[in-house]
């Protein structure tokens, strides 16, 4: 009996190392987060919804009142350059790493022409950028993120029904490019 | 040796079942998570980003999300109303009080899978601030029902457990320093059926 005993004990030891363990591992191997999602739907470089009308959402936990597009981009291959023209309510752009984690956002108050046109870079990339600003770049925001594999996600605000064609269309012509 | 081999195996037992038992319950109870709570109104202000815990960076993988940046907003999930009971679809609630400054807002309901709830014909399961009755000193009162209502009716439908989810967007409360002061609208049931 007390054997048994020492063994539950040595047990309980032992489930808080499995949970810390489960809990550090999970966000390097999970098969169902937003990265393992996007790569069923399309490949990079290329924008896809994150949630449709009838189909189950890629993304869970999308605002409805919103339409919204992600690309996934490596930047160990060059930079990444995201245009979307036009004028819709709202937009906003956020950054992610491989694993979800929000790097860096911006709305539409922070670019004064209300364009969306960013270069994603990293620090290195960055330096030899700053040589000589291509002229495809000049009018671009750049974003420094340290990362290599990402997603970029752009959600844009659809307010009412009547909005939903023109948001769709915005974000149809929507560029996630390597550069 | 069966006196040894039962301890290694109920050790072993115990260890992985509760290991993996208790991660599972710990994310989906949002246990370890920098949670800012304001009445029934819940958020996560560090989900996704780099300052956020081991327990928040295993649920955005395990959900699938990808949570709103800081200068995109931030979103509350009320699960209760202000009494303490579940938020059921088949009741009627007021939402209501004043909104945080925020270019815009949005209200909706979601099941507990986080999917809206079905529009009710051109009714969607959810109101945003430009399309809502606003009052004299700027409060906004909304009616989550599934009986139609004069002024802000949120169409609900069908029955079973419901979160009402609302969404700040471009919002000065997503920055630290605002973020202890934020007072949101009071959620309280009228009834139900």
């Amino acid at each position: 009996m007390t054997r048994l005993l020492y063994a539950i004990v040595v047990g309980l030891v032992g489930a808080g190392v499995v949970h810390a363990v489960v809990l550090l591992l999970l966000p390097h191997y999970s098969a169902r987060d937003a990265w393992a999602r996007l790569s069923g739907s399309a490949d990079f470089y290329r924008f896809t919804r994150m949630s449709g009308e009838d189909e189950p959402p890629v993304i869970r936990g999308i605002d409805p009142f919103f339409d919204a597009v992600a690309c996934r981009f490596d930047l160990s291959e060059g930079v990444v350059h995201v245009e979307a023209p036009g004028h819709v309510p709202f937009w906003s752009v956020s950054v992610y790493d491989r694993r979800g984690q929000n790097i860096y956002s911006l709305n539409d108050r922070a670019q004064t022409l209300g364009d969306l046109d960013l270069v994603l870079v990293t620090p290195s990339q960055m330096i030899e950028l700053r040589k000589d600003v291509p002229k495809e770049f000049e009018k671009s925001v750049f974003v420094e993120a340290d990362v290599g594999q990402g997603i970029i996600a752009v959600r844009s605000f659809v307010p009412d029904a009547t909005w939903k064609q023109a948001v769709a269309g915005y974000l149809d012509n929507a560029q996630c490019t390597l550069r | 040796m069966f006196r040894i081999v039962l301890p290694v195996f109920v050790a072993l037992l115990v260890a992985i079942v509760g290991g993996a038992w208790s991660v599972r319950y710990a994310l989906d109870h949002g246990f370890g998570m920098d949670t800012l709570t304001v009445g029934p109104w819940q958020a996560y202000p560090d989900l996704g980003t780099p300052g956020a815990s081991a327990y928040a960076r295993a649920a955005v993988a395990r959900r699938g999300e990808l949570p709103l940046g800081r200068a995109e907003g931030l979103a509350f999930r009320a699960f209760e109303d202000g009494s303490g009971a579940p938020l059921e679809r088949n009741c009627t609630y007021r939402i209501a009080g004043e909104m945080p400054t925020a270019r815009f807002w949005t209200l909706y309901a979601v099941d507990p899978s986080m999917s809206p709830l079905p529009a009710r014909g051109i009714r969607a399961a959810g109101l945003q601030s430009s399309a809502v009755l606003h009052e004299t000193n700027g409060a906004v009162t909304v009616t989550a029902s599934p009986n139609p209502t004069p002024g802000n009716w949120l169409a609900l439908d069908g029955t079973g457990r419901m979160i009402l989810v609302l969404g700040l967007y471009d919002t000065p409360i997503a920055s630290a320093t605002e973020i202890s002061r934020v007072v949101l609208p009071r959620i309280s049931k009228l009834g139900c059926g």
